[in-house]
Parts: structure tokens; sequence; C-alpha cells
């Protein structure tokens, strides 16, 4: 049978997979992902109390359960096989690799201590291996007005009881007073979801206070003015939204101490989260995905870093339809995965583990250390 | 009776849960259509619709389904005689707009002079069960309702 291998196994290289053993049940597929855990930025990207958007990987426990895919974790392009040999080896590669850096804000004072892209600050609070949680202050600007900076907000305003049901312990901002989230646009051209924002109208331990809307037309203008005014009871912490002001510089010595504006405008902060988007090079390909006669990409990759699941489900659809209809009949080269890689039975004893120590009012606990995870995914290999 | 399991789905959730249906329900004639492929005018009096889909940004209907929305809108035909039962998929997180997408098919089926069997029942993403413990036993007590009226 003709073989496939997809590179990454979120959203993206899930549902290629899916889409293509669909159309193509002849095809072996095996998924490869850098980390002992599939499902990248479901598990790794999407908030801890959103549990209900990772609905979508029990489509994917499918796919390895009773699909025949195969999962080959712990495997790194460039250093536990190349590019080369995959091509060699399989009759179609498909790159599904994803996130790339947080993009700069290319101002003074961006590399101070307690200044951090959302990409690092959410892999830390999602439990990426190894990634270290970065130190909250009391006072926290969030440069940015797309739904990353919602869930920063959200996640920083939420209290312990508030995330119950999720995958995090503890939420990240217990010692913040005061949160600012600051846009280049006005409120009307915010990026924002609605829903996204409604939501923000839940939190009991946090006033919200929204300035500069005094304009505009439009459900996300409506969300705002709807939050405007937010005052639970006793509430120790406060938001407050401000728009149309572009970040000059960040303040401050040996550590941050404010963001000031273009107009002049100084917000006094000791932690600054900048969500303005991700960075990075896309792959060179056309608008089917083809890259090169085998090799296709997908998603992010493709695309660059913008777009939610449902439209990269769509995009994955699409490059696989392509590679069905490319890939030959008959035996195709074999496949393979190198010794190093761990399979979709060592993810199901990390999922197993996690879920039996979560404590009370969480769905799990995650193991945040890649030697945690190897070991587990590793245990019963002779 | 033939039962023909409808969905509309923006993460393919819907579609995996009609799919499912249509295998619990293997000792009848089953046939599983994407909402978008559903054209209002081959609704059949003798089949019984189980109509799946989810809710997707603020309260609408997923993409998937959004054609058949605009299909019935621009068509208005005429389905009394026509069965059928929904089964939306929400997430609670989203409490103002929980399972508009089901609500939304109900008023469009109804609108149009179908009958519906049962009650419309919701399944919470964000909640304990499973989408499938709640579907199977709604679609049996549905085809149970429907064999007597739709008995050929």
């Amino acid at each position: 049978m003709p073989s496939v291998a997809i590179i990454g196994s979120g959203p993206s290289g899930c549902y290629a997979a899916q889409a293509l053993a669909k159309a193509r049940p002849d095809v072996s597929i095996t998924i490869f992902d850098a980390l002992p855990v599939p499902y990248g930025l479901i598990r790794y990207g999407v908030a801890p109390d959103h549990q209900g958007t990772k609905a979508v990987i029990r489509q994917f426990e499918r796919l390895f359960e009773r699909q025949g895919v195969r999962f080959a974790g712990n495997v790194t392009l460039g250093r536990d096989v190349t590019l080369e040999a995959l091509r060699d080896g399989f009759d179609a590669v498909v790159l599904a690799t994803g996130l790339h850096d947080d993009l700069r804000l290319g101002i003074a004072g961006e590399d101070l201590p307690g200044v951090h892209g959302s990409g690092a600050v959410t892999r830390a609070w999602n439990g990426w291996p190894g990634a270290e949680a970065p130190a909250i202050g009391r006072r926290v600007v969030v440069i940015g007005n797309g739904n990353v900076a919602v869930d920063l907000v959200r996640l920083l305003a939420k209290t312990p009881e508030e995330m119950e049901g999720s995958d995090l312990v503890l939420p990240p901002g217990t010692g913040v007073q005061e949160i600012t989230i600051t846009g280049r646009s006005p409120a009307e051209a915010a990026k924002f979801d609605p829903v996204m924002l409604r939501e923000l109208g839940k939190l009991t331990d946090c006033a919200i206070s929204v300035q500069d809307v005094s304009s505009g037309e439009g459900k996300t203008v409506e969300a705002l003015q709807a939050l405007d005014g937010h005052a639970p009871e006793g509430a120790r912490k406060r938001l407050t939204f401000r728009f149309g002001m572009t970040p000059a510089r960040i303040l401050g010595q040996t550590a941050v101490e404010g963001v000031e504006f273009t107009d002049g405008t100084v917000i006094p902060a000791d932690t600054v989260v900048t969500a303005i988007g991700f960075d990075g090079a896309r792959a060179a390909c056309d608008a089917e995905g083809v890259v090169a006669p085998g090799l296709y990409a997908t998603g992010w990759c493709r695309r660059g870093p913008r777009g939610t699941i449902p439209e990269n489900r769509a995009d994955a659809m699409a490059v696989a339809a392509r590679i069905a209809a490319d890939l030959p009949e008959g035996p195709g080269k074999p496949g393979f995965a190198p010794d190093c890689a761990t399979g979709y039975d060592g993810w199901q004893r990390i999922d197993a583990a996690e879920r039996t120590a979560a404590p009370e009012g969480r769905v799990r606990a995650k193991i945040t250390t890649l030697a945690g995870l190897l070991a587990l995914a590793k245990d019963g290999e002779t | 009776m033939q039962i023909a399991i409808l969905y509309g789905t923006e993460t393919g959730n819907a579609e995996m849960l009609a799919e499912d249906i249509a295998a619990h329900l293997d000792d009848h004639d089953t046939s599983v259509t994407n909402l978008s492929d559903m054209d209002p005018a081959d609704f059949t009096a003798g089949t019984l619709y189980l109509i799946v889909t989810s809710t997707y940004g603020d309260g609408e209907l997923p993409a998937s389904a959004k054609p058949f929305e605009e299909a019935m809108q621009a068509a208005g035909p005429d389905l009394s005689g026509i069965h059928f039962a929904v089964f939306g998929m929400g997430d609670s997180e989203y409490e103002e707009t929980f399972n508009f997408g089901g609500k939304r098919i109900e008023e469009l089926m109804k609108g149009a002079g179908a009958t519906m069997l049962g009650a419309r029942v919701t399944h919470d993403a964000s909640g304990a069960d499973m989408a499938e413990d709640l579907a199977f036993p709604w679609a049996e007590a549905v085809v149970a309702e429907a064999e007597p009226a739709l008995a050929a």
C-alpha cells in the first residue's frame, strides 16, 4: 500500500490524516511529532478552560484507535530523521508543523525582563514540556486585540474556583490587581470574537471598564459596551480596555516599569504580554499545498499563522484531496519510523496518568517535563 | 421506513456523531448526508430525518448548514408531511448562544410545516456526557415514535 508521512500532529495534521484515510483507505499513514504527545495546539494552544473546544480530539483518537493511523512521537525533523529520508521512504510527505515564533513589536525596551510573547506564555500555561512560566506581577499590560489576547486576559482574571473543569490547577494571575488590554485600532476594528468578549462578563473577581468606544457599530462594539461597568461585588482585579493606542516603547532600566504610547500616554506595568500574532516562514507552495512532487504543506505551515480550527480543517481536507489524487495505486513505499519514535500506546499511558493525577475539580494534571513524558511513553518497551 | 441522518458541522464533531448514529441504527435503512448537500426539494414523506447540528461563532449555524439555511429561505418549501428530529451540539461555556444551531434548524423545519418528533436534545461539550450517550437513546426513541406514523 502507498504510505504518507504527516509532520505534525496538531489539528491540521490530524484533519489531513482523517480526510486522507476517508478518501484512500488503502493508504498507510504515519503522523510524526517532536513530542511524545499528539494534538499540538489543541493540547498546548487552546486555553485550559476551554475543554469543549478540545473535544475534536475524540475524532482524532479514532484515527489511531480504529483506522490504523500510526503515531510516531518523539521524532524531531532534522535531528532524528531528515526530510530527504522521509521523502525517500514515503510516497508523500505533508508538512503540518504549524506554529512559529511570536511577532515582535520592534520597539525599544522589548527585551527587558517582564516582557513576554503570547506564544511563550500560553505554551507555559498549557504545560509545554520545559516551558518556564513567566513571572506575572501586579500590573499587566496585554498588547493586542485578538482572541489570543482575550484568552490571556481571561486566564489572568480568573480565580482558582473559576478554573473548575479545566486542566490548569492554579490560574496564573493570582497576584494580579490591574490588567490593561490595548490595541492600535479603534474598537470597531478589533479582531476579538464577540462571543469571546461576552465570556469575560462572567468573571467573578474582576471589574471591567472599556474606554475609547464612544463611536462605532457592530457586534464587537456592542459586546464591549455591555462589558463596560461589569463590577462583581468585592472584585479584587480590574480590567481596562483601551483602543487606538500604538506602543512607542517599553519603559524601565533593569525591568519593565510601564508602556509608553505614541500619544504620550504612559501605563505603569511590571509585566507586558504581547499578543500581536505569530511570525515565521511559510512553506513555499502553490494554492493546492504542493511544495514539490510528493511534498505538501497544510494549515499554518501553508497559509501562515492565522485562522481557526475549522479553517484549518477546510485547508487540510483540500490538501488531502489533492494528495489522494496524486498517490499511486498499488504497493507503494513501505514507510518507516526511526528507533527513537514513541507510539500511540505511549500517549495512552501519559493520558491515563494525567487523568488519574487530576485534583478535585480538574480534568487532568499535565506532565510538564519531557523526561516525565518519555518515561511513560517508553514504559513497557523491552 | 428510511432514516436520513443529516449533519451540520464546522469542526467535524457533528459529522462523526451522525456516522455513529447510523452505525448504531444498523438494523435500519440509513443514510448520512452533509446538510451542505441537502436540497430542500428532496425531502420525502416516507423518510425520517434525524438532524444533528452544532452551533458556531456567535450563535450561528455551522458552515456546512448555512447553504441549507439559505436554500430553505430561498425555496420556502412546503414540508407538511415531513417528519424530523433535532439533536444539537453546543458548549455551555458560551451560555448566551448555547445550542442556537439546533434551535435554528427546528425553526426552519417547523416554519416550513414539518413535524418534529420527540424533544430537541442538546449535548454540552463542556459537560460530562459523551454525545453518543445522549444521541443513541434519543435516536432510538424517535425511531420508535416514527415507525407507526411512517410505516409504509
